[in-house]
């Protein structure tokens, strides 16, 4: 590599309090009638209410809550035309990632004033078109939805989960308040922070990975490795539900620069075809993803080791057996969320049936995330990735 | 006058992947497969940089693909950011996976049917460049199916059309 490219526009208002500069933000954004976009259940639990309450004397111009978890094209352009009806000039989404999907995928539409989004397919090829304000609340520390150029949307009609890359998607502000992921269950923050280690893992390792990148990456897992067993464990700790927060922005940052690999590629495609939720298939591919990229990210994966394992371990682990080591701190990881929240570690666990496995191989060849992993990935080695994944 | 000289270039390599994808069609079964599950009619953009090279081609079900004219819109386009990064793609100084982590070129259109265009150039840069060219800049060389050699003189006897 010669050559690379970073960008990370999004300004951060993170930490106590930072909820409360909403109606601030989006003022200096220009905005007055915002459309607030979340889901039915941070409805009911009363996440929205703290946030329609930050909004304080702005005006909301609608407020949408029916976005399912894998948000759909038909969903983001039912919206985009509410957005128009209601005469709404700013976006606030407030949720996990497919609200903050969703969201982009309006942005997308209104500032190139489309009504579909199939006409806007693409990587990096959607010009700057109208302002569209965009604030990002994320309620889940795993996505790093609020940091990234990507959104992945489903087209229900293929069966499968389309990935949009634009710089017209990355969020203008991102508030990363820990009352906002406070509330979160024990076994969704273990599976959305597996999440955020593998954007770290796969960025650190992708054919983009950069000095800026691995800056980002680096930071991510080391904050992963020190706070997610604590999020799991004690929820209403603050300072653990903030450093999830910020690995997550961090480690959305990194991939969304230098992009993430085998492991996201066959995660959207269990996605598509089998549901199984993003997070949990990521627990489930990491290590198997891992060991299939160990021949290129040999040296890769051994420095990891110092961020996953800390320097002791690294120190006294010769260098030769550093990138398996590294290999077994995520199965260490793993094991011990899966024994505080029972998150499954296999595809079997998961309800996966493995004669959908043909089904799920062809769906992650043809995703874009294959195109960066470090090694040709194959048919051949996708069926073994999830043959491995699916027993112990 | 050097851009004009990696244009020239451009197009002429783009002759020989197209007539390429045609023989290719023909004899090498990945290949095959790949065009074969691409939608009915998919059309498809090369394109070289701003007022670059151009090879425009639509699905064929008899020869794999056949050519379209360079104006016509395209479900599928990759446009290279620049003349310069074209002619270093398809002079086989990067792989067409370095190009996208370099950020090289867009994609316009689906990026599941794209893959599976990715993958074709690939195959046929395979045949292109000899192996230890090939070995520098692919992940992992495919196998052939048939020669190099084979491929080429195939290739000048196909129609470019
Ligand atoms: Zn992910």
């Amino acid at each position: 590599m010669n050559y690379f490219e970073f960008t990370n526009p999004t300004k951060l208002c993170s930490g106590q309090g930072a909820l409360d500069n909403l109606a601030y933000e989006l003022e200096i954004l220009g905005a007055s009638h915002p459309m607030v976009l979340s889901d039915a259940m941070l409805e009911k639990i009363g996440t929205l209410k703290q946030v329609t309450d930050a909004l304080s004397d702005v005006q909301i111009g609608r407020i949408f809550t029916d976005i399912p978890r894998d948000s759909s094209i038909e969903t983001v352009n039912r919206i985009a035309k509410e957005y128009r009806d209601f005469g709404c000039d700013a976006l606030v989404a407030l949720g996990g990632g497919s609200v903050l999907d969703t969201a982009k995928g309006v942005r997308l539409l209104i500032s190139q004033d489309a009504d579909d989004l199939l006409e806007l397919m693409g990587c990096e090829c959607v010009p700057k078109g109208k302002p569209v304000p965009f604030v990002a609340i994320p309620t889940t520390a795993g996505t790093g939805s609020e940091a990234t150029a990507v959104a992945v949307i489903k087209n229900p009609k293929l069966g499968i989960k389309m990935e949009y890359i634009s710089q017209q998607l990355v969020p203008d502000t991102a508030i990363l308040d820990p009352r906002m992921t406070a509330t979160l269950p024990p076994r969704i923050t273990a599976s959305t922070g597996m999440d955020t280690l593998c954007h770290a893992i796969e960025a650190f390792s992708c054919l983009q990975k950069n000095p800026v990148s691995d800056a980002y990456a680096i930071s991510a897992i080391e904050l992963v490795r020190d706070n997610l067993l604590r999020a799991v464990r004690f929820g209403a700790s603050r300072q653990a539900r903030w450093a999830m927060a910020n690995a997550s922005f961090l480690a959305g940052a990194a991939f969304s620069n230098s992009m993430v690999g085998v492991v996201h590629a066959i995660g959207h495609a269990l996605g598509g075809v089998c549901h199984v939720p993003h997070g949990d298939a990521m627990n489930i591919l990491l290590p198997a993803g891992m060991m299939f990229n160990c021949k290129k990210c040999r040296d890769v994966y051994g420095e990891l080791l110092l961020y996953l394992g800390g320097p002791e371990l690294y120190g006294k682990t010769p260098k030769q057996k550093r990138a398996r080591a590294a290999i077994e701190e995520v199965l260490r990881m793993r094991e011990r969320l899966h024994r505080l929240t029972g998150l499954p570690v296999t595809l079997k666990e998961a309800g996966v049936d493995p004669a959908k496995f043909p089904e799920v191989a062809r769906a992650a060849l043809n995703d874009g995330a294959v195109i960066v992993n470090p090694r040709q990935v194959t048919y051949e080695a996708v069926i073994r990735i999830l043959e491995v994944s699916y027993g112990n | 006058m050097k851009r004009e000289l990696q244009n020239q270039v451009n197009a002429l390599v783009l002759q020989v992947l197209f007539r390429g994808f045609r023989v290719l069609y023909k004899h090498d079964e990945r290949v095959r497969k790949e065009m074969d599950a691409w939608k009915d009619g998919l059309t498809l953009k090369l394109v070289c940089g701003p007022g670059g090279a151009v090879l425009a081609m639509r699905k064929s079900e008899r020869t794999g693909v056949a050519k379209l004219h360079r104006a016509q819109r395209t479900a599928i386009t990759m446009r290279f950011k620049s003349v310069e990064g074209a002619f270093r793609v398809l002079t086989g100084q990067m792989s067409v996976s370095q190009a996208y982590a370099a950020h090289f070129f867009t994609l316009e259109g689906d990026i599941y049917q794209t893959m599976s265009f990715v993958r074709c150039v690939e195959y046929a840069e395979a045949y292109l460049f000899p192996r230890f060219w090939s070995r520098r800049i692919l992940k992992e060389v495919p196998e052939k199916e048939l020669s190099a050699l084979r491929v080429y003189v195939l290739a000048l006897l196909e129609n470019g059309r």
